[in-house]
This record gives structure tokens, C-alpha cells and sequence, in this order.
């Protein structure tokens, strides 16, 4: 077969890829290590070694900042997995209707984020919220969603599960419909009860699907910056500021280019890091479900 | 009866779950037919019950402020349109490339190029802005259609060949062979056999796309201003140009999220099944 054709059918993408992703990926990374200056509009980047990275590791604000992004991050997977799980566990079950269900459950991931952020910065207003009006009509005292530097992470954190936990249900929902059935037959022909069922044999088969789910969810978590941008901006202070947003900040306000690439490229060492040690730890995990 | 109980549970809970999931949306949908009086000494929660509706809002959106609004909504039509439409169409060419070809380029086989291209969507976008916004600013492209299409067919890529590869795999590969052997070439195969099987999930792939497109913020807030500038970007402007102004916040933001809706709950049997290769 005449393997030319095949090359030609792979080519854009590989030269779209190239163009768009690695040649910035470059670039940016020189301008971690140099000084963007405009000469007569011309640009130049000159190279002056590994300054802007000490300058970073004295960053307070980038240290708060990883903090930030990283809570949010745990935080928010790890809640949308168990939701998203339980919630797939009961879709998985032969009842009327769930395919509505299914539906309506998928659709805030569908809406844009920059909405998501301001529908829950409304939900969240002190005084003319539905959150606060709810708390007060229980006899509760009203809480600072936004405006309190304790709790705004958390509010944070909680618009994100709600706008991803379909993520994570969609991608759970079609491992579980993976299981054949004669596995669950089986188990419970042998007496085995749900709970066991579902811990010895629904679990362990649905490893691939759930290291997958939350991979993949992470590692979009980690780029997060929309709804903090519409919700709080990074405040009050500095305590809901991610990586993206500090980076964007740096890089695009203060025009400060090459400090805002070295803060986004620690931020991708950031994700690697994390990847590789995810994937060694359920390496791990994969071949305990073996055994 | 055990049984009916836990029926009954698992509806409890799908139903509490489906409140939470709608009660954002509602509350959003229903801010932008409230007074304003009616946010400020609010929250008002039923419409004709709490607060009397007004469509006065909408109406302004769509006389007094249609010029400002035009444009960009016409800009995300386009741009999350045109994209999509390369971004599946290159996509499922390239995974047809990887399913039915060996390929080795230096140490990478077929699977490496496969990891390598999803890979790329794991790449924080802001580390690819910074430099891009520097690349359109020298080459002109900054706030132009063109330069926002190119960046997302990239972005969407890495999606499109993933799953498009994913089926391309799974279909039986008998039909095709029977047309070159008959004479066609591959790229009559690829369009006039491959693509009519595999339409459903080639379609349900330019939806994504196009979602993920048309909600997109960060790159389009760095490479646009004005011309090129899209309906997130005039949503989140919104608040720093005129205050909290809500009611005219939540009825932008419900046109916005009204295509991404209306495509996931027209076409969802054909949208999940099309996504889902394993699964009903």
C-alpha cells in the first residue's frame, strides 16, 4: 500500500500540532530563561540564564498560588469521583426514566464556565442569595461565600464539582456498562451481598475506567481559571489565585512576559509531576486488583 | 419489597440531584426576567408568585444593545464552527491514518504518535498563549477569525483523533478493502466509505468540538479585543463595563449556554451513543 497516503492524511494535524502547540511550547520555555524587550516593534528575547526561576523560587504569591491550585484540584476530583460514582452506580440500575436522567445530569459541563461562574456568584451573594436566604430560614447566620478568605476556596471548589461531576458520571457510566453481567450473576448466585459485590467485583473491574476518569479530570483541573476569574478574581486577597490566573496575570497585565512563562511553566511541571506519580501509584493499585 | 425500597432510594436521590443540577440554570433563567428592584431586595424565587417577570431586558438586549451583542455571538458561530468542522474532519483523517497504516518515525510507532497528539491536550493552555499571543502579534493575527480558528483546531484536535481512533479501530475494515480492490483510492475509501459508516460519531465529535469551542475563555481573552472578540469574552466583560448589572449578566449568559442545552437535549441519544463506543 502506497504509504504516502497515509503520511499525507496525518500531516495536517502533525503540522497543525507542531505549529500551534510544540513551537509555543518552545518558545515560551526560551522566554522562562530570557527578557522580552520591543526594539522598534521588533521582538527580542534576549537569554539571561535561570534568573526569573530564582526570582520565582522567593515568590511568595507563586508559592500560595501552587497551594491554591493544588487544594483545588484534590479537593474538587476527589469529590466529583465519589459523587460522580455513586451517581452512576444508581444510572447503572434498570430503572424507568434514565435516560432523562442521564441527560440533565450531563448538562453542566456543557455550559460555558464563564455562565457556570456567574450563576454561582449570584446563588453565592451574601445578602440577596438563595444560599445565605436558605441558612437564615433554618436560623443559621449568614456566611461570606465569596467574601470570606476562609470559606471563598471552598465555594470555589464547589462550582467546580458541580459543573465537572458529569465528567467524571459519563466516563464512570460507560465503564460500568462495560462489566459484563455474568460477573454479577455469578457473585450473587455465590451470596454474595451488594456491598460485596460492588467492593470485590464492580470496583476492581471499573479500575481502568476510574484511573482514566480521574486522570483526565485532573488534569483539566489544573488549568483552572474562568470561574475564579468571574467569581472572585483570585481574591479576597490572594486565597482562591491559581497558577493560570497568576500566570495570565503576570504575563498579560503586567506584561511582564518571561516571568508569566516561567510561572505557566511551572505549572507544567506541575502536571508532569503529578502524572508521573499517579501513574506509579495505581500501577501499584492496578496490580493489587489483579491479584 | 426490599426491591421497591431501594427503587424508591435510588429515585430520591436521582430527583435531589437533578434539583441541584437545575436550580443554577433556573436561577440564572429566571434573573433575567426579574426588576431590579426585584434582584436587589431579592432573592425572589417563583416568577408570578415572588416577583412579576419582565422580558424588558431581553427586549434591550435585542434592539438597543444588538450591536454590541451581534457580533461577537456571530464571531462564536463562526469560529467554534469552522474549527470544529477541521478540527473532526483532520482528526478522524488522522486517525484513519494511524488505524489502517504503520507508521515509525524515528523510535515512535503507531501507538506513540497516537499517545504524543492526545498528549498535547494536557498542556496548560496558558503556557501555548503567552507564546501565540506573541506569534499573532508578529505575523497580524492577533483578534482575527483566522488566527482564533487555527488556535482552536489545535486545541480540539488531540479530542477528535482520540475518539475518531477510537472507532476507526472498532468498524470492520472488509468494506473499504472490497473498494480498493475494486480501484479506489484511499482517500475515495476514506470519504465516500469510511466516512458515511462512521457519520453518527463524526458528528457527535464536531458537537464537542464545538461546545468546547464555543465555551472556550482563556486563549480567546489573550488573542482577541474587539473585532474577533466572542460571546464569552463580552459575558465577562460584562461586570468590570457596567457594575452588577444582573439581570442583563444572566440573560447574556443564558443565550450563551442556550446552543450547548439545545445540542446536548436534542440530539443526546444520538450525541451519547455517538461518543460511547462500549455501553447500550
Amino acid at each position: 500500500m502506497a504509504q504516502w497516503q497515509g503520511r499525507l492524511f496525518l500531516a495536517p494535524t502533525i503540522v497543525i500540532l507542531l505549529l500551534l502547540t510544540i513551537f509555543p511550547f518552545l518558545f515560551t520555555l526560551a522566554m522562562a530563561f530570557g527578557k522580552v524587550s520591543f526594539e522598534g516593534g521588533a521582538l527580542k528575547i534576549t537569554v539571561i540564564g535561570i534568573k526569573n526561576w530564582t526570582r520565582l523560587i522567593h515568590d511568595a504569591r507563586f508559592w500560595n498560588a501552587l497551594v491554591v491550585t493544588l487544594k483545588i484540584v484534590s479537593l474538587s476530583v476527589l469529590c466529583e469521583y465519589l459523587l460522580g460514582l455513586f451517581l452512576a452506580l444508581l444510572l447503572n440500575r434498570r430503572i424507568r426514566g434514565r435516560t432523562f436522567f442521564r441527560v440533565i445530569f450531563l448538562l453542566p459541563m456543557m455550559l460555558a464556565p464563564i455562565a457556570v461562574g456567574y450563576m454561582w456568584r449570584m446563588m453565592l451573594n451574601d445578602t440577596r442569595g438563595p444560599f445565605n436566604d436558605f441558612l437564615r430560614r433554618l436560623g443559621f447566620g449568614a456566611v461570606g461565600w465569596l467574601s470570606d478568605p476562609n470559606v471563598a476556596m471552598y465555594s470555589i471548589v464547589l462550582t467546580d464539582i458541580w459543573q465537572w461531576t458529569p465528567f467524571m458520571l459519563l466516563i464512570l457510566l460507560a465503564g460500568l456498562q462495560g462489566i459484563p453481567r455474568d460477573y454479577i450473576e455469578a457473585a450473587k448466585v455465590d451470596g454474595a451481598s451488594g456491598w460485596k459485590i460492588f467492593l470485590y467485583v464492580i470496583f476492581p473491574l471499573l479500575a481502568p475506567a476510574s484511573i482514566a476518569a480521574v486522570f483526565l479530570r485532573s488534569v483539566e483541573a489544573f488549568k483552572i481559571i474562568d470561574i475564579i476569574y468571574i467569581m472572585t478574581g483570585g481574591g479576597p486577597g490572594l486565597v482562591t489565585e491559581s497558577l493560570t490566573l497568576y500566570g495570565y496575570s503576570v504575563g498579560l497585565r503586567a506584561f511582564d512576559l518571561a516571568y508569566g512563562a516561567t510561572i505557566s511553566f511551572s505549572l507544567f511541571f506541575v502536571v508532569l509531576i503529578s502524572s508521573v506519580l499517579f501513574f506509579l501509584f495505581t500501577r501499584k493499585v492496578r496490580q493489587i486488583s489483579l491479584e | 419489597m426490599k426491591g421497591k425500597m431501594i427503587n424508591l432510594a435510588t429515585y430520591f436521590v436521582l430527583i435531589i440531584w437533578t434539583m441541584i443540577v437545575l436550580f443554577p440554570i433556573f436561577w440564572m433563567v429566571t434573573t433575567s426576567f426579574k426588576e431590579k428592584l426585584d434582584v436587589f431586595l431579592g432573592p425572589k424565587y417563583l416568577p408570578w408568585v415572588d416577583f412579576k417577570p419582565t422580558v424588558k431586558w431581553w427586549v434591550r438586549i435585542f434592539t438597543v444593545e444588538r450591536r454590541e451583542l451581534i457580533t461577537p455571538f456571530i464571531n462564536s458561530l463562526i469560529v467554534a464552527g469552522i474549527s470544529s468542522f477541521f478540527a473532526s474532519l483532520l482528526g478522524s483523517m488522522a486517525a484513519y491514518a494511524l488505524t489502517r497504516y504503520k507508521f515509525r518515525f524515528g523510535p515512535m510507532r503507531n501507538d506513540d504518535i497516537l499517545l504524543w497528539i492526545v498528549s498535547q491536550r494536557m498542556m496548560p493552555p496558558i503556557i501555548t498563549a503567552l507564546a501565540v499571543f506573541l506569534m499573532f502579534r508578529v505575523t497580524n493575527l492577533l483578534d482575527t477569525h483566522f488566527g482564533l480558528i487555527l488556535v482552536y483546531i489545535a486545541f480540539n484536535l488531540p479530542l477528535s483523533v482520540w475518539i475518531m481512533a477510537n472507532f476507526l479501530s472498532q468498524i470492520p475494515q472488509s468494506i473499504e478493502e472490497a473498494a480498493l480492490v475494486d480501484g479506489a483510492s484511499r482517500a475515495q475509501a476514506f470519504f465516500r466509505v469510511v466516512v458515511p459508516m462512521v457519520l453518527p460519531s463524526l458528528s457527535a465529535t464536531f458537537l464537542l468540538c464545538f461546545v468546547f469551542a464555543w465555551n472556550e475563555f482563556l486563549l480567546a481573552l489573550i488573542l482577541t479585543y474587539s473585532r474577533a472578540q466572542t460571546m464569552p469574552i463580552l459575558i465577562a466583560m460584562q461586570h468590570f463595563q457596567r457594575g452588577p448589572q444582573w439581570w442583563d449578566i444572566s440573560a447574556l449568559s443564558t443565550l450563551a449556554v442556550l446552543p450547548p442545552i439545545a445540542i446536548t437535549l436534542g440530539l443526546q441519544r444520538y450525541f451519547i451513543k455517538g461518543l460511547i463506543p462500549i455501553g447500550k
